[in-house]
């Protein structure tokens, strides 16, 4: 029995900012999809392209690296330089043949748990409609 | 040693309880090979919980912990506490959030359920590799070295100054005092300066805790907080090397070079002075013309040089009030006209300085194009209209800028500049003294325009972060979770230093590699982000423990 | 000095900073606060100017630094009865109002509110949505407890309710909680109780209250909040988005005899604001004079002007009724005009709080004339007051913004400490 596709998406959350938007939808009681399998780090600048990578090639539907939003960054320019690497990553995504959507940047503050509803549901939505990593059946590491 | 690893589920009451199941939880967990102990309990928090926790630990002999409950935003700390007092590095401690981030957005059971379990386990997949981290204290020493004799300078070096730290007072020029000096009057109440500034001069000059250094500029400094070393060139023509703690950049402002803005009329007519050359004027006691006569009519300009520098320099609508008040009580029927663009005086005390002004008879006329002819002031009014004022003096007043070596110091401190191009603050609005160099402190106009009361403020302000922090005889204890670079690893790129927000990576000359600075290092990970060979880690952050996590979310 | 601790009055960004910086030299902190939350003003803010910084990204950090600080003991709800003795050796009695929650024992999670019959204007929302009577101010209020308003609450009014305390699975609602008085001992005293906002209802022509789509500058605040009532949705009072909106500075300026300081700069981050929600609104910022100084003003106002803004000046001004929405009939020298707008945003004046004459005597400063607290030496020592040891800081001393609020807290802790002991 093959039932809807339910996405497996890894989500890099920063400490300050996103992590404590989580945790206020939480308080909040937002309801969200089940897909994302959150892990918090200091800083979206710690999240570094082989993590992300790996992901992919583990067979991670979609990928979101969230932080503070420009400019509020707890160590000051962290956030501007995730969005750079970001932006490469993108590219690179698509060289292993995944849909470079399948990646997501968003900038959600501390106060903005509606925000984080919104993010995970519309960004699992996305993926839903993006389908299964085809690398999921293919490697295996 | 084996390892023990211990699971503790806590329920939250009902609010993890009722919406995960605990017993599906505990049955799955306990079925895993690496775990020993699996507990649940109500409430782990509590006073009860906490100590159920310490004493299932120290029972079981446990070497690791999992609690799986609610935001490591909320417990963390509390939970690390009871892992040290059972006697376990409290490094070796995971807190999965299974409230906040699963119980309480999830609305299935079993979704629900299946996310618990998922988020245990990547807790258990990561704790093996969690190192036993451990406090570090670093010796510091207390001195300071204040750069600037102004008034900032004076004020942070008078209140830091005492029998167990010595400041180091280093002054470009001959004398303290800074511009305050040059000033006649202080607002609001109009008392002299000199009687303020030489107080605070004589106090400077007769302590016993202040070293001074006049005709004295810095060279070069090295090292990181609680650890700089300093070298300074007296007017000796000496080279001295100083060591200290903390810096106090201090020093002050320039004004614009009214040559540079030609329609002022700066040194192309008779009769036009700067601010500073009307305050000396008035300390000397006369207001006069270049022919040795009172002036009839004079023309007070604001906001000269505010479009060039692209902001407003703030104390100059107060002082020019100020100088109509000079003017009105050595010359009572000379004709005096302000031009601004807006009068800035916010506060409590200051409208009514400028009402008690303008019912002296002084006029205002608001333009925003104002040109200096010979005698004469052209403006264009708010319609467009073009008007004229006659006068036989002009007084300006230029915006105020950073001061000429503040490039310099930039780079010699590693700090940098912002807008306007002077020193940038760590946070513009809870942190406006400090740099983002740990040990290295703004006061004054050093940090933007500003005036005498905002600058001591200022001052005393450095002087609570330094006398907060640097505590003679008290060791520093900076961040735990740094970052690191394996030596064996690193390929020399320097790509982390570049993107160090805190200059806590250096470049090691000899070995080729980068190393971190542990002090001054925040553990933010950019250096990670950035290396190219996998070489920078940040502790108890390291890629292997996050890509446990990984593992464990795409199973 | 004799006595070691502090008293710091006031848990705002001024109180927070200057307690946190206290207690990391050693000293022991009482931090004392009127109100159930910690944060002041500035945690009404969604941002800050002129970085646009989100505002509680911004303080909720040091909130959290400020619960779980060993040496900072927190008293919420709890006000300064009396202040005897003199530098180094004050002894302060403070009156700690029951909460009738257990600090400890409330995990937070809210169950507490849906059974309470009680619904009453919520204040930290500027009346723009309502409250229970057992509450916290906001969605993420810090400490994350409630508080019962006893005024409201109808067991504390007689009737045998219990239904609060009925859905608590941690059993911490005590009603049999009691105010205390308390006795501190410090060696010095730092006043950090901030400001108050004029009510634009004392100047009838700006309409506030009386027509529809008048608000004032913390209204909109909490509008455009992502924790507030509306979520961020900026709406007039009959649901639809306005399409025009007149934003008026200097109101009570006049009256008040004192430029307010941070209100321009403000107004003008309204204006990011709306034109984040709505980019099509037309905007007017009504201004009797720019205050912007400083080195990172200007150039917000410069990009502010690009979004689309006009800047009107005047010398009069008011707000009238039309048939449908409102007009702003303004005045410059000899010209004026009316501008037909749907919304109207107010940047009243600060001013001292009404309490702070009460504080004033038992604290036994001077305040100004109008009625702030007199600082010993305007130009050379502005946070000390004619009393040894008691300091003021923040707007409690004189309208400010943030960084200087700040500054101003941190040169407390500098002259504090400098005294030695």
């Amino acid at each position: 029995m093959k039932d809807e596709f339910a996405p497996k998406i890894v989500g890099f959350l920063c400490n300050w900012c996103t992590y404590a938007a989580a945790d206020l939808a939480g308080t909040s009681k937002l309801k969200m999809p089940p897909s994302l399998a959150v892990i918090r780090v200091m800083c979206s600048s710690r999240v570094d392209p082989v993590l992300v990578m790996r992901a992919f090639l583990r067979g991670a539907d979609g990928v979101l690296v969230a932080g503070c939003h420009p400019g509020d960054c707890h160590y000051e320019k962290g956030n501007y330089y995730a969005r750079r690497r970001f932006a490469l990553l993108k590219s690179v995504i698509e060289t292993l043949g995944l849909d470079s959507e399948r990646l997501q940047l968003s900038w959600i503050g501390a106060s903005e748990g509606y925000r984080f509803q919104q993010v995970v549901t519309e960004f699992t939505d996305k993926i839903k409609k993006l389908g299964q990593n085809p690398m999921q059946k293919k490697t295996s590491l | 040693m084996e390892e023990k690893i211990g699971v503790y589920v806590c329920e939250c009451g009902p609010n993890i309880a009722d919406n995960v199941d605990i017993d599906r939880v505990m049955k799955t967990i306990s079925s895993l090979p690496d775990v020993d102990v699996v507990e649940r309990h109500k409430l782990l928090c509590s006073e009860n919980g906490k100590k159920f926790l310490k004493e299932s630990i120290q029972k079981h002999g446990l070497t690791r912990i999992v609690v799986a409950a609610c935001s490591p935003k909320q417990h963390e700390v509390t939970f690390m506490k009871v892992c040290e007092e059972a006697g376990i590095n409290p490094y070796f401690f995971q807190l999965t959030n299974i409230r906040e981030q699963c119980a309480w957005i999830i609305t299935d059971k079993e979704l629900a359920t299946e996310r618990a379990i998922r988020y245990i386990r990547a807790a258990l997949r990561r704790i093996p590799f969690h190192k036993a981290l451990v406090k570090k204290e670093i010796e510091t020493n207390p001195d300071v070295l204040v750069i600037g004799g102004g008034i900032a300078g004076m004020e942070a070096s008078l209140l830091l100054a005492s029998g167990d730290r010595k400041i180091h007072l280093v002054e470009k020029t001959d004398v303290l005092g800074g511009k305050v000096k040059e000033l006649d009057k202080l607002l609001p109440r109009m008392e002299s300066s000199l009687d303020i500034i030489s107080q605070r001069i004589q106090e400077v000059k007769q302590s016993e805790d202040i070293k001074l250094y006049t005709n004295s500029e810095v060279e070069e400094v090295l090292g990181f907080l609680g650890n700089f070393v300093v070298k300074v060139k007296t007017g000796e023509n000496k080279e001295l090397e100083l060591r200290v703690g903390a810096i106090v950049v201090a020093t002050g402002f320039s004004m614009l070079n009214l040559k540079q803005l030609p329609r002022y009329g700066y040194g192309q007519y008779d009769n036009v002075y700067t601010a500073l050359e009307f305050e000396r004027m008035n300390i000397d006691g006369k207001i006069l013309r270049k022919d040795g006569k009172p002036p009839k009519s004079i023309g007070i300009i604001h906001c000269v040089g505010r479009e060039e520098r692209g902001y407003c320099s703030g104390v100059c609508c107060m002082y020019c009030l100020k100088f109509a008040n000079y003017i009105k009580s050595k010359l009572p029927d000379a004709n005096v006209t302000e031009f601004y663009q807006d009068l800035s005086i916010p506060g409590k005390a200051r409208q009514k300085f400028y009402e008690d002004t303008k019912a002296k008879g002084v006029n205002f006329i608001r333009s925003n194009e104002v040109e200096v002819m010979d005698k004469v002031i052209k403006y264009k009014t708010e319609e467009g209209e073009e008007k004229t004022s006659s006068v036989d003096m002009v007084i300006l007043a230029p915006a105020i800028e950073p001061s000429g070596d503040t490039a310099k110091l930039a780079e010699m401190l590693r700090i940098s500049q912002g807008d306007g191009g002077f020193f940038q603050e760590e946070h513009p609005k809870l942190a406006p003294v400090s740099t983002s160099m740990e040990g290295i402190f703004i006061a004054g106009c050093s940090q933007g325009p500003k005036n005498i009361p905002e600058s001591i403020v200022q001052a005393q302000a450095v002087a609570g972060r330094i006398l907060s922090s640097l505590i003679p005889g008290k060791k520093l204890e900076p961040e735990i979770k740094t970052s690191e670079i394996s030596e064996a690893l690193c390929i020399g790129c320097q790509t982390c230093l570049e993107v160090c927000t805190y200059g806590a990576i250096y470049f090691d000359e000899m070995k080729r590699v980068s190393v971190v600075n542990e002090v001054l290092c925040r553990g933010c990970g950019n250096c990670v982000g950035s290396c190219p060979s996998g070489a920078a880690s940040v502790k108890h952050s390291t890629t292997t423990q996050l890509h446990q996590e990984v593992v464990e979310a795409l199973r | 000095m004799d006595n070691r601790n502090i008293l710091v009055i006031g848990a705002g960004v001024a109180g927070i900073n200057a307690s946190l910086s206290l207690a990391d030299s050693g000293r022991k902190v009482y931090l004392v606060e009127q109100t159930s939350y910690t944060g002041g003003t500035v945690i009404k803010f969604e941002k800050v100017f002129s970085n646009l910084e989100c505002a509680t990204c911004m303080v909720a950090p040091k909130q959290q630094e400020l619960l779980t600080k060993e040496n900072i003991e927190l008293f919420t709800i709890t006000e300064v009865l009396k202040v005897e003795g003199s530098l180094g050796n004050f002894v302060v009695k403070v009156k700690k109002r029951a909460r009738y929650v257990d600090l400890k024992a409330c995990i937070g999670c809210s169950a507490c509110f849906e059974p309470c019959p009680v619904s009453v204007k919520n204040e930290f929302e500027e009346g723009l949505s309502e409250r229970k009577a057992i509450y916290i101010p906001c969605p993420g209020a810090l400490p994350n407890v409630p508080a019962i308003d006893t005024e409201n609450c109808v067991r504390f009014n007689g009737k045998d309710c219990k239904l609060c305390e009925e859905a608590c699975m941690f059993e911490a609602i005590d009603f049999e909680q009691k105010d205390e008085e308390i006795e501190l001992k410090v060696g010095a005293i730092v006043v950090a109780t901030g400001f108050s906002s004029l009510d634009p209802k004392e100047i009838p022509k700006y309409g506030y209250r009386k027509f529809s789509d008048v608000y004032s500058a913390l209204e909109f605040e909490r509008m455009f909040a992502s924790n507030g009532p509306t979520t961020g949705e900026i709406k007039l009072r009959n649901g639809e988005s306005p399409k025009s909106v007149a934003i008026v500075h200097c109101v009570g300026r006049e009256e008040k005899g004192y430029c307010s300081t941070i209100c321009c700069m403000n107004s003008l981050k309204f204006v990011h604001y709306l034109k984040e929600k709505l980019p099509d609104v037309k905007i007017s910022e009504f201004c009797s004079d720019l205050c912007i100084p400083g080195k990172s003003y200007e150039k917000f106002y410069e990009q502010t002007k690009t979004m689309g803004v006009d800047i009107i000046r005047f010398d009069d001004i008011a707000v009238k009724e039309e048939e449908k929405g409102m007009s702003v009939k303004y005045k410059i020298d000899d010209k004026g005009g009316s501008l037909p707008v749907d919304m109207v945003i107010l940047s009243p004046a600060l001013e001292p709080r009404k309490d702070a004459s009460k504080l004033a005597k038992i604290l036994g400063i001077s305040q100004d004339e109008h009625g702030f607290f007199a600082e010993k030496h305007s130009e050379i020592a502005s946070v000390e007051t004619s009393r040894e040891g008691i300091f003021i800081v923040g707007c409690a001393q004189d309208p400010k913004d943030i960084q200087d609020s700040v500054a101003q807290s941190e040169a407390a802790v500098g002259k504090i400490l400098s005294l030695g002991g």
